[in-house]
Order: structure tokens, then C-alpha cells, then sequence
């Protein structure tokens, strides 16, 4: 029994939290927040294990981010709401919540094939060639998604939104947070099987040493696409969770600087550590949020103290030099991350007399 | 039919010829040796049997398959082990995943068996998980299971490596200078454990080194090369009193 005992807290706290925002006691912002939170997790979590666990350099990972988002949002706008592009909704709206699962599924799928399609030409390179392919291949993502004129293009895509209501309407529950919570869990539980499996740790073997791993009998081209494609579809997962939580998606909030939050998280975590990236996720979200409270304040008191002259203000463009500036920080001082290629329960063993994972 | 069967080998780097006609062949369960100067290309004919190369002329049959096309992969799984000669182990990963992840193409399972967790992955990886301690356990080094290849002494690490290559299940295995670095009490324990190897495992051991006492003491058959060419083949006996090796070893005295 007491070994499941932080698998039922996390029960409990998820639980708790979906009473907490039912019964109202949550803001939206904090909602928000804490979906966008579980969005992240799934996103550094899946991005570290190309980063982390086989040391390869995905640059432009917020692409199949996009293509998850985009190909969620046009399926769910399809089978629910119909519009000018789709005709009339292909399943009636009671059926919404009982789909969204599959469209996160379908979407993830699709992510992952775009990653293979991604794949196939860059791993006979390696280390920063790939790097550069995917920057590239994110580009290509989302100016080809800005230039199709029927989803919307630059000015971004709608439809979901209908089948957001659409749950809604069938039941008063916070259906989006349910989403989120259902998919962090689902999504850590299949990258935990994956990465503690024979097969998934040639996916270490071919980081650590790769000449080593193929004549072992590792198929190293096989664990890389593979690892690849997992990755990509779990961008893709987290993709469409960001659209419908938002009920608005546009390609350019997938371009480059998403990419980089996602290093940013996968790098202050600790690589090839998924407890790392989980904390990591959860630490960049509040550091991202607070920081919108943190930079007016600062504005302020460096205003009354007569520190900086009166015509300038400090904006949220400062955001994005605070947080590389910690990501500096952070390479210079403990360049491993939080932690560093070891898992939580590895730090603190007692910890595992209180957790199953399987 | 022999286990391994080379033919009219070349091996050319640009201009270089590392390796010129070389033939060969290996029963079952021999245990022999080859040996050279320094740069003679012993590891070129290692890394061309183990796939790592494919031979600009002639052909490798290991066990009636000619491996020419094959990944170094696809050979492991037919049945051929190797080790480094500059070690090659997993080093941030314990000792026991090392050896877990030299039966990946054993494994016997899928992806979505994974992820799910199928009857079939659970059962592939007890099996996986009782041969890594079997192998332990017989290399005499159990209590070593959960740490870092990176934290152990040369000398472990040799022993680590060639634990993770019996983990493959070979029929051949091949030792690319396995006493390099040894001291020479560790050089004796080295003997001992290639000999108890070769007969507990019933395998074929085919090992390249430097140190005489080492291949003297334990091969029937050496063959050496230098600059490529075979100098000669036999017996230790023969080998030893062979003035094309001695001319090989200490140069000509006509110079």
C-alpha cells in the first residue's frame, strides 16, 4: 500500500483539482495556467527524449506542435462544427467528448509521421545537421499552414471552438482541464515504458556510444526514427490540448520561439531525466507567469526610486531577456540542469518506497 | 562448413590498401589468434568481419550467409560478438543495462508491446533480465550489476565489456586486444577467464593482441599480417621460429 501512496496523492490532486474547478473555485487565469503547465510537460518530455535520451538536437520541435494543433482543430472542426470548408458537421455535438480522444490520438499520429518525414532524410547526418533540418522543417510548417487561405492563414483558425461548446453543452464539466490531466498522465506512462524497456534504452545506447550500440545489436537507425517519431507525436499531442484549451490557433504561435522554450525546458531539467523535464515544465510555466506579475512591479519600483528615466518603461519584451539570460546562467553554473541524467527517485531512494510507476 | 569463411579480402581507404587478398576461415569453437605490427590492419579485418566496413574485394560468409550489404546489426544477430580494442561500454548506464541492451535484437517483442506492457514484453524481459544475471554471475561480477561502467578500474571495465558481448549469445566472438592496458597479474587472470570462456560457452574466439604470452598461451593457430599481406600462418610453434615474422617484428638485417 505504500508504495502507491504518491499515485494516489496525484489522484487525489488531480481529483481535487477538477472538483476545485467545477465547483468555481478556480479563476480562469489560474486554470489556464495549470492546463498550459500540463501542455508544457508533455511537450519537454517528449522533446527530451531526442535531446536528452539520445543526445540528438531537435531544434524546431513547436513545428509538429503545429501540425498536431492544425490537424486537431480541423478534424474536430469538421465532425462537430462544419463551416464553409467542411459542409455540414459529419457526428452530431453530443458526441464530442466521447471524440476528442481519438482526435488527439489521430493528431498525435500525424505529428509523428510529419517527424518521420522529418527523419528519414537527417539521421544518416547527425549532431548539428539535424539541428538545422528541423529548424528548417519548422519554418516550412508553418509558412506553408500561413499561406493556405482556407484555414485561415495568417489570420488563424477558429473552428474548434464550436466543439469546446459542444462539450460544454453536454455536461457542465471543466472538460479541457480533464483533457490535460488525462493526457499528462497517459503520455508519461507510455514515454516511461518506452524509456525503461530493453528495446527503449538503445535509445541511450545510441546517445552514450553509437558505434558500440550498432555492433551490439542495437538497430540504430530503427531506435532513432522511432525515438523520433514518439517525440514529434507527443508535440503533436500537446498541439492540439494548446488549441482547444485557447478555442484559437495560428501557426506563428509555433514558430521558433516556441522551439526554444521547449529546449529551454528540456536543458534546466536535466537532460535524459524525465522527472527533470516534468519539473522543468512545471517551473517554466510559473517562472513565464510570474514574471508577467515580476516586470510591471519592477517597472515600478525602479520608477519611484527615480532608477530609471521617467520616459522608459520596462515592457514584457524583457521576458524574453530575463529567460535566456537564466538559461546562460544556468549553462555556466550547473550546465547539467536540475538534475542532471538522474531521476528523482535516483537522488532521493527513499522516494522509492512511496511511488509504482509500471 | 566452416563458421566463418574469408575470401580474397581487400580493403582499400582512398589510396591505401589496408588489406590485400586475405583468406581465412574459422570452425566452430577454435580459438585463434591474429597477430601484426602496429598497423598492420588486424583491426580492419575485424571491423570488415563485423560489418563496420564492407570489402572493396572478395567475400565474408559467417555461418553459409555471405554478409557483404548486412549492418553491423543484422551480423550481431546471426551470431557474432565483438569487444574494442579502446573500450567501448555504455557509461552512463549501470553495468546491468549494458548487458540488458546487448539482447535488444532478442528481445522478441515490438514497440506497442512495450507500451502496453503485453504478456509477451513482460515474459522478453524476465528472460532478458535472468541472462544478464546468469552472465554476471559467471563472470564473477554480481555485485557490480547496478553501477557505472565509468567508475570501475580498467580492468573491470575489460571484464564489463566482455560480459556485454557474451550477452549477445555469440557462436564467434572477437577480442580486439583484450590485455591492452593490463598489468601483467591482471594479463594472467585475462588467460584464465578467455580459456574458461571458450570452453564453459563452447564458442568461437577469434582475438587480436600484442602481448606474445597472451596468444602464445592460449591459441593452437595464429596467423599474422603485416602491411596488409599474411606473413604466415600455424601453429605458436611454428610461428614463432618463422623468419618472414621475425623479418616482420624486428626488420630486415640486409637493410
Amino acid at each position: 500500500m505504500q508504495r502507491h501512496t504518491l499515485n494516489i496523492l496525484m489522484l487525489i490532486g488531480a481529483v481535487g483539482l477538477v472538483t476545485a474547478a467545477y465547483a468555481g473555485l478556480l479563476d480562469n487565469y489560474t486554470l489556464t495556467v495549470l492546463m498550459f503547465m500540463g501542455i508544457n510537460i508533455i511537450f519537454a518530455s517528449g522533446l527530451n527524449l531526442v535531446n536528452g535520451y539520445m543526445g540528438e538536437f531537435s531544434c524546431g520541435h513547436a513545428g509538429f506542435m503545429c501540425v498536431g494543433a492544425y490537424t486537431g482543430s480541423l478534424l474536430s472542426a469538421a465532425l462537430f462544427a462544419g463551416g464553409k470548408l467542411f459542409g455540414a458537421p459529419l457526428l452530431p455535438p453530443e458526441l464530442a467528448p466521447l471524440f476528442f480522444p481519438l482526435i488527439l490520438l489521430v493528431s498525435g499520429l500525424c505529428a509523428a509521421v510529419f517527424g518521420l518525414i522529418v527523419a528519414l532524410p537527417s539521421f544518416h547526418t547527425r549532431g548539428d545537421y539535424l539541428a538545422i533540418i528541423t529548424i528548417a522543417a519548422n519554418y516550412i510548417i508553418i509558412s506553408i499552414i500561413e499561406n493556405i487561405d482556407a484555414i485561415g492563414g495568417p489570420r488563424g483558425f477558429f473552428g474548434m471552438k464550436k466543439t469546446i461548446n459542444a462539450m460544454y453543452d453536454v455536461a457542465d464539466l471543466p472538460w479541457m482541464l480533464i483533457w490535460v490531466i488525462i493526457s499528462v498522465v497517459v503520455c508519461l506512462t507510455l514515454l516511461y515504458r518506452l524509456v525503461t524497456s530493453t528495446g527503449g534504452k538503445g535509445i541511450a545506447a545510441v546517445c552514450q556510444n553509437e558505434i558500440a550500440a550498432e555492433i551490439m545489436g542495437v538497430d540504430t537507425n530503427r531506435v532513432k526514427i522511432t525515438a523520433f517519431m514518439v517525440s514529434s507525436g507527443l508535440a503533436g499531442v500537446a498541439g492540439v490540448l494548446y488549441a482547444h484549451v485557447y478555442g484559437y490557433v495560428n501557426a506563428q504561435a509555433f514558430n521558433i520561439l516556441k522551439s526554444t522554450e521547449g529546449l529551454v525546458m528540456v536543458y534546466l531539467g536535466g537532460m535524459g531525466s524525465m522527472s527533470g523535464a516534468v519539473l522543468a515544465a512545471v517551473a517554466f510555466t510559473l517562472l513565464v507567469e510570474g514574471l508577467r506579475f515580476a516586470i510591471p512591479a519592477l517597472n515600478d519600483v525602479l520608477h519611484t526610486l527615480n532608477i530609471l528615466p521617467a520616459d522608459f518603461e520596462i515592457s514584457q519584451i524583457w521576458k524574453w531577456v530575463i529567460i535566456p539570460l537564466i538559461l546562460i546562467l544556468l549553462m555556466q553554473f550547473r550546465p547539467e540542469g536540475f538534475l542532471g541524467n538522474r531521476e528523482l527517485t535516483q537522488l532521493f531512494p527513499k522516494l522509492k518506497r512511496w511511488i509504482t510507476f509500471r | 562448413m566452416s563458421l566463418l569463411e574469408i575470401s580474397g579480402v581487400s580493403q582499400r581507404f582512398g589510396g591505401l590498401l589496408a588489406l590485400i587478398d586475405f583468406n581465412f576461415s574459422l570452425e566452430e569453437r577454435e580459438l585463434v589468434g591474429l597477430i601484426g605490427p602496429n598497423g598492420a590492419g588486424k583491426t580492419t579485418v575485424f571491423n570488415l568481419v563485423s560489418g563496420f566496413y564492407s570489402p572493396s574485394e572478395g567475400e565474408i560468409v559467417f555461418d553459409g550467409r555471405d554478409t557483404r550489404g548486412l549492418k553491423p546489426h543484422q551480423i550481431t544477430a546471426l551470431g557474432l560478438a565483438r569487444t574494442f580494442q579502446n573500450i567501448r561500454l555504455w557509461n552512463d548506464m549501470s553495468v546491468l543495462d549494458n548487458l540488458r541492451i546487448a539482447q535488444y535484437h532478442r528481445r522478441g517483442y515490438r514497440l506497442h508491446d512495450a507500451l502496453l506492457r503485453t504478456r509477451r514484453y513482460r515474459a522478453a524481459e524476465k528472460r532478458i533480465e535472468v541472462k544478464c544475471r546468469d552472465i554476471l554471475q559467471m563472470m564473477d561480477i554480481t555485485d557490480l550489476a547496478e553501477e557505472f561502467p565509468k567508475n570501475l578500474p580498467y580492468g573491470l571495465q575489460r571484464r564489463v565489456e566482455l560480459a556485454r558481448a557474451l550477452s549477445t549469445d555469440p557462436r564467434l566472438l572477437l577480442l580486439d586486444e583484450p590485455a591492452a592496458g593490463l598489468n601483467s597479474a591482471d594479463v594472467d587472470g585475462l588467460i584464465r577467464l578467455v580459456r574458461w570462456i571458450h570452453e564453459e560457452f563452447q564458442i568461437c574466439i577469434w582475438m587480436i593482441e600484442h602481448q606474445m604470452k597472451v596468444v602464445m598461451s592460449l591459441c593452437r593457430r595464429l596467423m599474422v599480417i603485416d602491411f596488409g599481406r599474411t606473413v604466415a600462418s600455424g601453429t605458436p610453434e611454428e610461428i614463432r621460429n618463422n623468419p618472414d615474422v621475425i623479418r616482420a617484428y624486428l626488420g630486415d638485417d640486409s637493410l
